[in-house]
């Protein structure tokens, strides 16, 4: 895993901080580059929010004519949209070619990543950044500040929520694209992946069947981004945070793992690049 | 520089938008495989909205006139032009912006109509599949659609379907053809505006609050009036409309309100282009 290995766990903490600080660089430079395109960026960052607001008028026009659709009223809807969005919008932001890595690997593009002394697939995840995502990410939180009851509390408790979504989601459709070293081209499951994972993940869980719930905990894990987190902000239930943490570091660590066990299977593509 | 002056004579012009269109039309059909992601997406939203719908009826037989079966038999024809006329804008916008129509105005055919052949014809295909698809999946999930009824003999409940099916399907050439005028005049802002997206996205947006997720007889009563003075509803509402609750009287008059909205976006695409066209200037080749 990043941070052991030959170095043991003493320096775990020291590459822990690295990588963050690298993550935070990366960040940046990809803010930088996105506010070049200040009239792009500003469409995007609205057109996103318009998109997502157009299902919010048909859960209103529908939840106003039935009272509620699977046991959620208007709020949880619109609560679901929210952290749904800031999650799928935060890693799109942070790690923006999470769907881009397969065509990444088929273009044999890996190999500049491979060259730098940081890790290849933390590398080649977090150096873009995904413009139309910033809309998703503030989408969530300016459904949040519309709604009654919204407090300093439960606006930590929303963020401290998005973050492991965020990692769930990264990590999921990070492992779609990874597929490609196996597959030679994996485009068709991680698009498949993708729909299958918002879809899923933007209606009330009552509406799917008991046969389908456990396949909303695991190959699709719509379960740990939308309706458990749901519960927990609901319930207020800080204790049941961790336990999405320790969901989102199982879900990375067998992402990590399928891209590592795929690295063996590249074969380079001799491609000059230069990354500026 | 201007396309009518090299506009060939009216017989000569309409078979080379024929051929344009057939032209299209087989370079689709040629790549079935591209038909499969639009396929997916579209099985599996309306295998969602089934289950909302599911959900929506749980304590209700009938909201606002629809049925459980009618309202999902409503979504998958609604959705059809979505997915089969809704992507116009980008080819056309993508032209404008990359330069490739100073080569298009210079050809001898009217860019409007030239363009409306090759895109619409092409999309007819994708259209064609998906409404294909859609009458599958829904037999399917919910069982086939409601009937055309009405007639209290075989042979009248036979030539009532009849009806319907021509009927619905004119509908969604019209919406098709709706789309495309509509989704040409936003594109053609560019000749103004380089950045002219969120025009689309706001149309787009409104088109599938409008009529398409939800039918209009469920929004508020003055919501539905406004909605019907626009031409958002006969973008998809008309063909769904006349699929789950048949009456020659109304579907006639849909199609008559789809015909007087192409005439008006016909006016203004063209319009849009030809005021659009004079701030084109074209320098080297």
């Amino acid at each position: 895993m990043i941070g052991t290995g030959r170095n043991g766990p003493g320096r775990l903490g020291g590459r822990t901080r690295a990588y963050a600080r690298f993550l935070k660089d990366a960040f940046v430079v990809n803010l930088k580059a996105t506010l070049e395109y200040r009239v792009n960026f500003i469409m995007q960052f609205f057109g996103m929010m318009l998109n997502n607001a157009a299902f919010a008028a048909f859960w209103l026009v529908l939840i106003g004519r039935t009272g509620a659709v699977g046991g959620y009223g208007f709020s949880d809807v619109m609560l679901i949209w929210a952290l749904v969005s800031t999650s799928f919008g935060l890693a799109h932001v942070v790690f923006g070619n999470i769907r881009q890595l397969g065509r990444i690997i088929m273009e044999g593009g890996l190999d500049v990543y491979l060259l730098q002394p940081k890790d290849a697939w933390i590398n080649v995840l977090a150096s873009k950044t995904v413009v139309s995502a910033w809309g998703d990410l503030a989408y969530g939180f300016i459904v949040l500040a519309l709604m009654s009851g919204t407090d300093l509390e439960r606006l930590a408790l929303f963020t401290a929520l998005a973050v492991p979504g965020a990692l769930i989601f990264a990590a999921t459709f990070s492992a779609a694209e990874s597929l490609t070293f196996f597959m030679g081209n994996s485009s068709a499951v991680s698009s498949a992946l993708t729909e299958f994972m918002l879809s899923f993940s933007l209606y009330p869980e009552g509406i799917y069947g008991h046969g389908m719930r456990w396949m909303l905990y695991s190959i699709v894990p719509s379960g740990f981004v939308a309706f458990m987190p749901l519960r927990v902000f609901r319930a207020l239930d800080w204790k049941l945070v961790p336990v999405l943490y320790l969901t989102a570091a199982a879900y990375v660590g067998l992402s990590y793992w399928l891209f590592r066990a795929g690295l063996r299977r590249y074969e380079s593509g001799n491609r000059m690049d230069a990354r500026v | 520089m201007r396309s009518r002056a090299f506009a060939p004579a009216r017989g000569t012009s309409r078979r080379c938008y024929a051929i344009a269109a057939s032209t299209s039309m087989r370079e689709r059909a040629a790549y079935p495989g591209n038909f499969i992601g639009s396929m997916f997406t579209y099985a599996l939203f309306v295998f969602i909205f089934s289950r909302v719908w599911a959900g929506a009826y749980a304590g209700a037989s009938e909201i606002a006139g629809y049925t459980m079966r009618m309202a999902v038999w409503y979504f998958i024809v609604a959705e059809v032009p979505s997915f089969g006329f809704g992507r116009f804008f980008w080819t056309l916008s993508r032209d404008m912006k990359n330069g490739q129509i100073a080569y298009l105005l210079a050809r001898p055919y009217d860019y409007v109509g030239y363009n409306f052949a090759e895109k619409y014809g092409g999309s007819l295909v994708e259209a064609g599949v998906i409404l294909a698809e859609g009458l599958l999946v829904g037999t399917l999930l919910v069982g086939p659609p409601p009937l055309a009824g009405g007639a209290p003999s075989l042979a009248g409940g036979v030539a009532a379907e009849a009806s319907r099916a021509l009927l619905v399907g004119l509908s969604l050439l019209l919406a098709g053809a709706l789309n495309y005028f509509l989704q040409a005049a936003i594109a053609m802002t560019a000749f103004w505006l380089e950045e002219n997206e969120a025009f689309f996205w706001i149309f787009q947006k409104l088109a599938l609050v409008v009529g398409t997720l939800i039918p209009i007889e469920f929004l508020p009563p003055i919501a539905a009036r406004l909605a019907r003075l626009t031409p958002f509803p006969y973008l998809s509402y008309a063909p769904a409309r006349i699929m789950v609750a048949y009456s020659p009287g109304e579907a006639w008059s849909l199609v008559a309100a789809q015909a007087l909205w192409l005439a008006l976006a016909v006016a203004l695409a063209r319009a849009v282009f030809s005021f659009g066209s004079r701030r084109l200037s074209v320098n080297g080749g």
